[in-house]
């Protein structure tokens, strides 16, 4: 108690004109009652969980959302150095993982990551992180995965050399995705950006055709990224007749800036991602295009989106269909017999296997066949010691083979495929081989580079170096939408994307998506929740009824809580919109 | 600059003069234009101020009861149901003794609804502690906003500036809105004593034993009596500043008069127009607005009324069991003078009903032919009995 004795008024004239006390209540020290204590805990946004290529999403949009495209940029290259692609052609599973769809609409992650990249080009060159090592490591096939383990093992101090078997670098992102999707200047620019972080690409030189594997032996690691690019066969007759086409050999073409000459009516067979852009490919060559497919809509690979536009752009899509023969005349196409299906159990992809269904066979005429059912990887050539598993080169959690200084990522060494999650195993194994490079036990550290709960790791957090370092996110535990506090969120529309008109489309290979204007993109940032991550909103510093959250002055990073006086008694943690802190049992 | 305003954005200039720097308010027919047009002036930046959205009037006189006493300038504004049920925060913010500035357009309380002008609401509110001033144009309106920060600031007593709805609030007239560095020159920062402050923290409004409760009960008096120089000296202060003066109440053709006619907000317009149609007629009438009516100027209405043959006063309100409230006001204020006139007591346009020159005529010709008021307040211009 104070040892201030109460005052006793005994004229009018030295009595306050109103109630007030001149005495202070900072005897009382109301902390003393408290029996839960509140702290600041940054946790996982399921966006960032989300990413499969280790972006901090939420950290990007901050950025954006406070007019800083630069260090938005600058934050995703610590992780990514891909932004520009991918945010044109990954399926942006961050965006099916955002709380915010639970309210109203996701957020535009995609097209904002794409901004971050489009903007401030060429990229301003990160700083590499750390001196020399003078170490090798030979990187086999520049596609996603390959890019990203070089530019990190070169950030990281390695001397990465990549071995392209084609004419130019990128792999599937430069002769798989067309133009209209991917334009080439964007792809160029992110690999010259790589390039200038100290990795050397030689392009035309095949390893295990004219350049022997045993001329990898100086390398101290080898990375195996040479992605799948062999098409699987039908198995049926007059496959392989004049007019029938791979849909990779077809991509391919184009993207060497052919226009083959498909006839009138152009037949795909597949539902993947090849077949569709096969399909539209296909359409802006002026062809008529049926793509059938074994399985229904739920069950196609092939990203919805791009099934979508496909189906605007005139693509005419069967499904419940599969082929039974090709037919020709003097070994040239002429059209094919399908039959119909119906989804019967589900096989081990968990999707229902297609059952033909007796006598329902027909044909269509056709003048070019594009088979699209899959691709595999060429891996017979590799070395016998290299063990494989289903048809893939084997790998352990961190990409390391059962050669310790081989590894392997990307399409050739996972069963799902797609540009994100080649690009985090690209990182995975630039981290694993920087450990085995310096003789660390990666997995003893692994479990701390994850982001969230499934599995993919950050290199900022590896290095522990920069911005996305210094923003630790310190729980793995991902926000779940009940954890917000929605009333300090309003709807509001998602920003709309704009894509080219139809008819501009047809006939060019002009790119279709047209992404945001920077002050739609900085609206659209605007509407991120920011899960689990402290963004100085001051609510729990206004809230705070003992005036025990501090902050130095108006623009400070963090606040301070004055235990003295800190009652426990949770407002600041349910008014937190975020669920940026916690409240823990007094020790 | 001269501009054609309603009387509510009059009241929403005075407010931007006068730099208020936080707006808590809850709408009401026919105060919303206030708040509406101060929300886009927060909106566009043309105002530096905080606007506080709440879910009621209680809410918005909570909220710039804590505003005031951390320290900044604030406002609300209010009418009829609004206000009443502010009841008890009123006296909250007075006993605080907090210098809020309030704008209450007097609208008749219901049953039955109804949205047009009446004092009912503010003279309701006539023991909260507040200052009420009623203007009388737009131009009153928005130069008392301004004078009632000065006011309330010296005397630390919350300021209700009344005026009638629709008659003002929603009527346009010419006003003129002095430029922000001449008001910026006559009204200072609001900088008080004691403000709630994390760096020298103080307790306000603690428990009071009876010791104490009387002396500071006292004290608010007190200022209420302090008030009535300070208001008149804020309104010649104005005068000589804005070219604009203005005084507790205002006299016209007082002096010589026998019968004085008193009115009170809107209402002294058309009166104006009938005692100079009637001094031409050679009657010895007078005019007596009262601008003031808490504190209440005994004082000057003793004065103006010493010796008059006839006080006559209409109220557009009305205590219930009793009658017109200024004219009761104002037999208190005679009751103990020796030379006190005869009070006659109209009520008259409650609820918005019409008080034209000719009715404001019938209530002065019936006071004048009659040698002895009514016990009880005359109503006027009702419809027939049958």
């Amino acid at each position: 108690m104070s040892d201030e004795k109460p005052i006793i008024y005994q004229t009018l004239e030295e009595m306050p004109e109103y109630v007030i006390s001149e005495g202070s209540m900072l005897w009382n020290k109301t902390g003393s009652w408290r029996y839960l204590r509140p702290r600041y805990l940054n946790r996982t946004p399921p966006c960032n969980q989300g990413c499969p290529a280790g972006n901090d999403v939420e950290g990007f949009i901050h950025l954006l959302e406070k007019g800083e495209p630069d260090r938005a940029l600058q934050l995703i290259l610590e992780e990514n150095p891909l932004p520009a692609v991918c945010g044109r052609v990954c399926y942006h599973p961050c965006e099916s993982a955002c709380n915010r769809s639970h309210f109203d609409d996701p957020i535009a992650i995609h097209t904002l990551e794409r901004i971050a990249g489009d903007q401030a080009l060429p990229p301003m060159p990160t700083e590499q992180t750390r001196p020399a090592s003078g170490k090798t490591v030979a990187i086999i096939g520049s596609g996603p995965s390959g890019l990203t383990a070089a530019y990190h093992l070169a950030r990281m101090g390695h001397q990465p050399t990549v071995y392209e078997a084609l004419a130019e670098p990128g792999g599937l992102l430069r002769y798989g995705i067309p133009e209209y999707r991917l334009p080439k200047v964007i792809l160029k620019r992110e690999i010259d950006h790589i390039i200038s972080q100290g990795v050397e690409i030689i392009c035309n030189q095949k390893v295990g055709s004219n350049i022997p594997w045993s001329d990898l032996e100086p390398f101290d690691s080898v990375y195996l990224s040479l992605g799948v690019h062999q098409t699987r066969q039908l198995g049926i007759p007059a496959e392989n007749a004049d007019g029938v086409l791979t849909g990779l050999d077809f991509l391919h073409s184009i993207s060497c800036g052919h226009s083959p000459d498909l006839g009138e009516n152009t037949i795909i067979i597949g539902g993947g991602n090849s077949a569709i852009d096969s399909a539209r490919c296909a359409v802006r060559l002026g062809s008529r295009v049926l793509v059938f497919y074994h399985r229904s809509r739920r069950e196609m690979p092939a990203f919805a989106e791009e099934v979508s536009e496909a189906l605007k752009e005139g693509v005419n899509i069967n499904f419940l269909t599969q082929p039974v023969k090709i037919l020709t005349e003097n070994n040239r196409v002429t059209g094919i017999q399908l039959r119909s299906t119906k989804l019967g159990s589900p096989d081990e992809s968990g999707r229902r296997r297609p059952e033909p269904i007796p006598n329902s066979e027909f044909s269509v005429n056709a003048d070019t066949i594009i088979k699209a059912i899959g691709e595999t990887g060429d891996i017979d050539w590799l070395p016998p010691e290299i063990q494989r598993k289903n048809g893939r080169i084997a790998i352990n959690m961190f990409g390391q083979t059962s050669q310790k200084n081989i590894f392997a990522g990307g399409d050739v060494a996972l069963s799902e495929h797609n540009v994100a999650i080649a690009i985090g195993s690209g990182k995975t194994a630039a981290c694993a081989i920087d450990a085995f490079l310096h003789d660390v036990d990666f997995e003893a550290v692994h479990a701390e580079l994850t982001i969230g709960e499934k599995g993919t790791i950050s290199v900022s957090r590896y290095l522990k170096q920069g911005e996305a370092h210094k923003k630790q996110l310190e729980s793995g535990k991902v926000v779940s939408f009940e954890e917000l506090n929605l009333n300090y969120f309003k709807k509001t529309a998602r920003q709309k994307i704009k894509t080219l008109d139809i008819v501009q489309r047809l006939g060019s290979f002009d790119e279709v998506n047209r992404g945001l204007s920077p002050e739609s993109a900085k609206s659209e940032a605007k509407r991120c929740f920011h899960c689990g991550v402290c963004n100085q909103c001051d609510n729990c510093y206004i809230f705070c009824p003992d005036i025990a959250i501090l902050k130095n002055s108006s623009d400070a990073k963090e606040y301070q809580i004055n235990m003295d006086y800190c009652k426990g008694c949770g407002i600041c943690i349910n008014e937190c919109p975020r669920a940026a802190m916690v409240m823990e049992e007094e020790q | 600059m001269k501009k054609i305003l309603m009387g509510n954005h009059a009241a929403s200039w005075g407010v931007k003069l006068s730099r208020v720097k936080m707006i808590a308010a809850y709408p009401i027919t026919p105060q919303t234009h206030i708040v509406e047009e101060l929300s886009e002036m927060c909106g566009d930046g043309r105002l530096d101020a905080k606007f506080l959205k709440v879910e009621s009037e209680h809410s918005a006189m909570a909220s710039v009861i804590a505003s005031e006493t951390a320290g900044v300038r604030s406002f609300t504004a209010s009418s009829s149901n609004g206000l009443a049920l502010m009841h008890e925060l009123l006296h909250w913010a007075a006993g605080a003794r907090l210098p809020i500035v309030m704008v209450n357009v007097n609208r008749a309380l219901s049953p039955g609804w109804n949205i047009w002008a009446d004092q009912g609401d503010s003279l309701a509110q006539r023991d909260t502690g507040w200052i009420q001033i009623y203007a009388e144009d737009n131009q009153e309106v928005l130069d008392s906003v301004i004078q009632g920060y000065r006011i309330s600031e010296q005397v630390n007593l919350p300021v209700m500036i009344c005026y009638d709805a629709f008659l003002l609030s929603h009527t346009y007239e010419p006003v003129d809105i002095p430029n922000q560095e001449t008001v910026d020159e006559w009204l200072p920062p609001f900088e008080p004593e004691n403000f709630l402050d994390p760096d020298n923290p103080k307790a306000f409004y603690g428990l009071v034993m009876p010791d104490n409760y009387m002396e500071l009960r006292y004290r608010l008096q007190q200022a209420h009596e302090k008030a009535k120089t300070v208001i008149t000296e804020v309104g010649q202060s104005f005068g000589n500043h804005f070219g604009r003066s203005y005084d507790i109440l205002e006299t016209i053709h007082c002096e010589d008069a026998e019968t004085i006619l008193i009115t009170s907000s809107s209402i002294t317009s058309p009166a104006r127009l009938l005692i100079e149609k009637q001094r031409k007629e050679g009657r010895k009438i007078g005019l007596l607005k009262m601008r003031m009516f808490r504190p209440f100027p005994t004082e000057a209405v003793q004065q103006i009324l010493r010796s008059k043959k006839k006080a006559v006063v209409i109220d557009r309100n009305c205590s219930w069991g009793k009658g017109g409230i200024f004219a009761d006001e104002i037999k208190g204020a005679i009751a103990n003078l020796t030379d006190a006139p005869q009070v006659y007591s109209f009520i008259a346009g409650l609820g918005g009903k019409s008080i034209t020159p000719a009715l404001i005529e019938d209530i002065v010709n019936q006071a004048e032919e009659s040698n002895k008021p009514q016990p009880a307040s005359v109503w006027m211009g009702l419809k027939p009995l049958n």
